[in-house]
């Protein structure tokens, strides 16, 4: 039945015909690649083109000189590295946190959990310049500065309120009766957690994770401040030193972000299908 | 052994065993320095820091990059400072910034290792007895100078056989003259900046101090002239309405104007010190050989007048090796060094006898019209409050050039501001 | 009363209270110990002129410092600048967002284009959009400007300066702001859009639902938690709006385009007036508390 029309699915009849949806699906390709485009047009272009006037779209000369420029500028590739171990590491610790918690609010009869869930919500409304100082000053006594984990921490924190609401969302609209099946079934509630709910959440684990992927890939301010050091610093921090006083060549600023982008477009090219996935066909038939 | 084989080698011995002594008794000393962004060139700082470290074998140093610019650079700071970090023992900081930093008790006053202030700063050029003394105390040592320069296109002026402006209404006379027998479309005839950057701070002073009026008497206090100040912004807005500079100028900032003017878009910029070896060296050059560079125009009846910048070396306040920092400081603000730094990279001097200096006058010619200009120039107000004076100023300047405020108004409102912080 | 179980029974079969409390510990030690302590802070020095100018004594003033807020022009030009981008962004975000994840819904052949698409705004960093925009909106060397007099709606001597009339450049600003946050909003409402069961869609249609009527019986209703949850941050991070703004006219002309989070970042870092600073953050926490309360509640309530 559901492999009938393409149109049918989800009550979006009023796209029928793929005319319709090429038109949409440009709509949203020209809207997420268009500036993306421009960088990697501008990253092929000489800074002298830029003044240029008309202004000039395609690179009348394309070539890759800005490219090798941004990695014998800075170590652009251990940039990239701090970058990855530190976003995946806080994600993941920030996933694991906020499952946990997510659950304590969603699924356990505790009477406090609002005022729970508006604490951990709370945290993120200081803006972060504010908090800066205090940071710094916990990480140096920690001995933690310049070390990964005096990222890891704070960007796990800072991701833990978006990822514990999407958690929670997802947990309450999960039926009971799939993990009171299970736990009849000699399952214990942790048991439960991670053999159930989690899996069948897992548009929301995905969704949470790409979004504290990003949100710590990212992050500027405290990797500034805490890891200034050459060989630790993060992407934007690196990306931002290609200016001068005086100067801001566009051309090698758009080479490294082009650079910075295509790990985290493969890694959402790679996730879409999970966060978008058939996993919950089975589970929700009934 | 014979008396003579015993005692030379018994010297010889004790030679040995003191110099041992002396390398174990030498700990090492490791300096770090907080220098900036690709503009204040760590490629050269760190040649001198090796000569140095030849010369000083106890001491090692170590750059460290914190911020391409002068505001990543202060968010940087104010972080690590606020917190009283000892990570960092030496800063370079922008001419501005010693009153600022001295005053929130970031910098060490080096009086106790270079002299009083009087004395220490006298070889320098004058404007830095007042740029780097805060309280009667040295806060800071000159790195390198800089100053706004006039630039024009020698060629074209030629051309139209127009000498060099002496004010400002002859530079807009000839401007819009070149610009209408060109016929380019593109030709600017003055690129100035007017974006909310530092530099609008300049730009808001230039044709003021081009009257002859002061901002700031010695004690700090506001004199601000405000029909002097309508009348200075009102120029440039003459000059937009007569078509010599663009009507966007309020989007322009300091990379904008290197670029048009290198692409032959302007007849005249006013730029900072980098700009010339931009002209002269870079491949895609559209002006090399065609650059000329004379000191900013005066107003009717007043002087010329230009801004002073560059930056300074500063011994942190929280640094566990004062004495050795402010040693190297000493060092790299010594006349070898300046002019090192000119010689190497085309940086102005700090010393005016570097200027004519013959290895230097080889390398950077047109430092013998740069003198002029620097030794002639003006600090901008010396404030502890300078974060904010900064900010009103620019924001006003970029405002009134954007046309969303009246001369007459932005002046106000500037006036208002700052009366509340420069009292 | 009764006997309290052991230690191990309980931990091996916890009761709700202690369980609950197991599982909110991680998130609390974290939270103690990254934040708590610069809260702390916060409140603390918004009670005390701590100018550091002044070298940075502290002294205690009370309540001088919010009293000041009170009768400060800037504070209440960018509360208003930052309540009109919230009011402008946070439904934009929206409409736009849900536009996007219904759009990228659909089944395609090849459908990771559509995905990839959505996420590369979020994927960009925030001030690097900001400055790419800026870039657009550019008087003479924007593409918004080009294609304008490309297609004849401009003259190419006199186009238009977007970033330098308070309006415009406000209008830009938002423009940028919901680029940049539809593609959050479009991830969650993608991935609740996956949970809504087909069963409900099918029955909608055989009682004889349209297209549209199923829209508003089945998708919204269903969409509902995840669309207050995108709401959420989508609201708390537009009250703390300040990379694009930034990047695009530092709050120009003038302070037309200065918000909350603008002021309080040239107060802290410029002014290094930490003090009032402080003030300033309190005041933007306590708003954002305020306003996302309401939504709060209604999560609360879900849950029961």
């Amino acid at each position: 039945m559901s492999a009938v029309t393409g149109s049918r699915v989800a009550g979006q009849g009023l796209w029928s015909g793929p005319g319709l949806r090429l038109i949409a699906a440009g709509l949203v390709v020209f809207n997420g690649f268009f500036p993306a485009l421009w960088i990697l047009f501008t990253s092929l272009k000489p800074e002298s083109e830029l003044v240029k006037k008309p202004i000039t779209w395609w690179p009348q000369a394309p070539s890759l000189a800005n490219y090798v420029q941004a990695f014998t500028d800075q170590p652009l590739g251990r940039y990239l590295l701090n970058s990855a171990i530190v976003a995946t590491l806080s994600t993941l610790l920030s996933l694991f946190v906020s499952a946990l918690a997510a659950y304590a609010i969603a699924r356990l009869n505790l009477r406090y959990r609002q005022a729970v869930l508006t604490t951990i919500v709370a945290s993120s409304m200081f803006p972060l310049v504010t908090l800066l100082v205090p940071i710094f000053e916990t990480m140096r006594a920690l001995g933690l500065l310049n070390t990964y984990t005096a990222l890891v921490l704070p960007y796990t924190v800072l991701n833990l309120p978006v990822c514990t609401l999407v958690l929670v969302s997802f947990f309450q609209s999960i039926p009971r009766d799939l993990e009171n099946a299970a736990m009849i079934d000699g399952c214990t509630r942790l048991g439960a957690l991670w053999r159930v709910v989690v899996p069948l959440a897992a548009p929301g684990v995905f969704t949470a994770g790409l979004l504290a992927f990003v949100n710590a890939w990212d992050e500027f301010l405290l990797a500034l401040s805490l890891n200034a050091g050459a060989t630790m610093r993060t992407v934007p921090v690196g990306i931002a030193l290609y200016q001068g006083e005086f100067t801001f060549p566009w051309p090698i600023i758009s080479a490294a972000l082009i650079v910075a982008l295509v790990p985290m477009a493969l890694l959402i090219a790679a996730f879409q299908e999970r966060v978008v996935g058939g996993l919950t066909q089975g589970g929700l038939k009934g | 052994m014979t008396f003579l084989r015993r005692t030379t080698l018994g010297t010889m011995a004790a030679a040995l065993a003191f110099s041992l002594a002396g390398f174990s008794a030498q700990a090492q000393t490791k300096l770090r320095v907080f220098s900036g962004g690709q503009n204040q060139r760590p490629d050269l700082m760190r040649k001198l820091f090796d000569q140095y470290q030849a010369a000083n074998p106890g001491i090692t140093i170590d750059i460290e990059t914190g911020g391409a610019t002068s505001e990543l650079q202060r968010q940087y700071l104010s972080t690590v400072l606020n917190a009283k970090d000892s990570a960092i023992d030496i800063y370079m900081i922008d001419i501005v910034n010693p009153a600022q930093y001295f005053g929130a008790g970031w910098l060490e006053p080096l009086d106790t290792y270079v002299g009083p202030a009087a004395t220490a700063l006298k070889p320098y050029l004058p404007v830095y007895a007042s740029a780097n003394v805060v309280d009667g105390k040295v806060a800071a040592l000159p790195a390198f100078a800089d100053a706004m320069f006039m630039y024009y296109r020698k060629d074209l002026l030629a051309k139209h056989g127009i000498a060099e402006p002496k004010t400002w209404d002859e530079l807009s006379a000839a401007a819009k003259k070149i610009q209408a027998t060109e016929g380019n479309a593109n030709l600017q005839g003055l690129s100035i900046q007017g974006a909310p950057i530092e530099g609008a701070v300049c730009t808001f002073l230039l044709p003021y101090w081009g009257q002859g009026k002061e901002f700031n008497d010695a004690a700090g206090r506001l004199t601000l002239d405000k029909p002097a100040a309508v009348k200075g912004l009102g120029t440039w807005l003459g000059m937009v309405d007569a078509g010599v500079i663009k009507k966007n100028v309020a989007e322009v900032k300091t990379p904008d104007t290197v670029n048009e003017f290198k692409a032959g878009q302007a007849v005249f910029a006013i730029n900072w010190g980098f700009a010339w070896d931009r002209f002269k060296d870079d491949a895609d050059s559209q002006v090399k050989g065609k650059v000329g560079v004379m000191p900013l125009p005066a107003m009717a009846g007043g002087r010329s007048a230009t801004c002073v910048g560059g930056w300074q070396w500063a011994v942190s306040a929280f640094s566990k090796h004062k004495a050795e920092a402010a040693k190297l400081v000493k060092h790299l603000a010594s006349p070898a060094s300046s002019k090192f730094l000119a010689v190497e990279g085309s940086l102005l001097p700090t010393y005016a006898e570097v200027y004519t200096d013959a290895d230097v006058n080889r390398q950077a010619p047109w430092f013998k019209d740069a003198a002029a200009v620097v030794v002639a120039g003006k600090s901008r107000p010396l404030s502890k409050d300078y974060g904010q004076v900064s900010d009103i100023i620019r924001t006003t300047t970029s405002a009134i050039l954007a046309r969303t405020k009246t001369p007459a108004e932005g002046v106000d409102e500037t006036e208002g501001r700052l009366r509340r912080v420069m009292r | 009363m009764a006997d309290r179980l052991p230690l191990l029974d309980r931990l091996r079969d916890p009761s709700e209270r202690t369980l609950g409390l197991l599982l909110l510990a991680p998130a609390f030690v974290l939270l103690a110990l990254i934040v708590v302590y610069p809260i702390g802070r916060l409140l603390w020095n918004s009670f005390f002129d701590l100018r550091l100018s002044g070298g940075g004594g502290a002294k205690f003033v009370g309540l001088d410092n919010y009293a000041l807020v009170l009768t400060d022009q800037d504070f209440w030009n960018a509360t208003a600048n930052t309540l009109l981008i919230t009011v402008i962004t946070v439904p934009g975000a929206l409409i736009v967002g849900l536009g996007l994840a219904l759009l990228a819904n659909l089944p395609f052949k090849r459908r990771w284009p559509v995905r990839l698409a959505l996420l590369l705004p979020w994927a960009l960093p925030l001030s690097f959009a900001g400055l790419i925009f800026a870039w657009f909106f550019h008087t003479e060397y924007g593409v918004v400007n080009d294609v304008l007099i490309r297609l004849g709606l401009e003259d190419r001597r006199d186009p238009t300066m977007w970033l330098l009339k308070p309006g415009w450049a406000m209008a830009a600003i938002c423009l940028t702001i919901i680029w940049k946050t539809s593609s959050f909003m479009a991830l969650i409402l993608l991935a609740g859009l996956q949970m809504i069961p087909r069963s409900l869609y099918e029955a909608a249609e055989v009682d004889g639902a349209t297209p549209w009527q199923q829209f508003w019986q089945v998708t919204v209703p269903m969409l509902m938690p995840s669309i207050v949850v995108a709401l959420i941050f989508r609201t708390i991070t537009a009250l703390q709006t300040f990379d694009i703004p930034y990047t695009m006219t530092k709050g120009g002309p003038g302070h037309a385009t200065q918000t909350l989070a603008m002021l309080i970042h040239a107060t802290t870092i410029d002014y290094l007036d930490l003090g009032y600073g402080s003030t300033l953050a309190v005041c933007m926490f306590v708003m954002s508390l305020a306003v996302t309360a309401v939504y709060l509640r209604h999560i609360g309530r879900q849950a029961q």
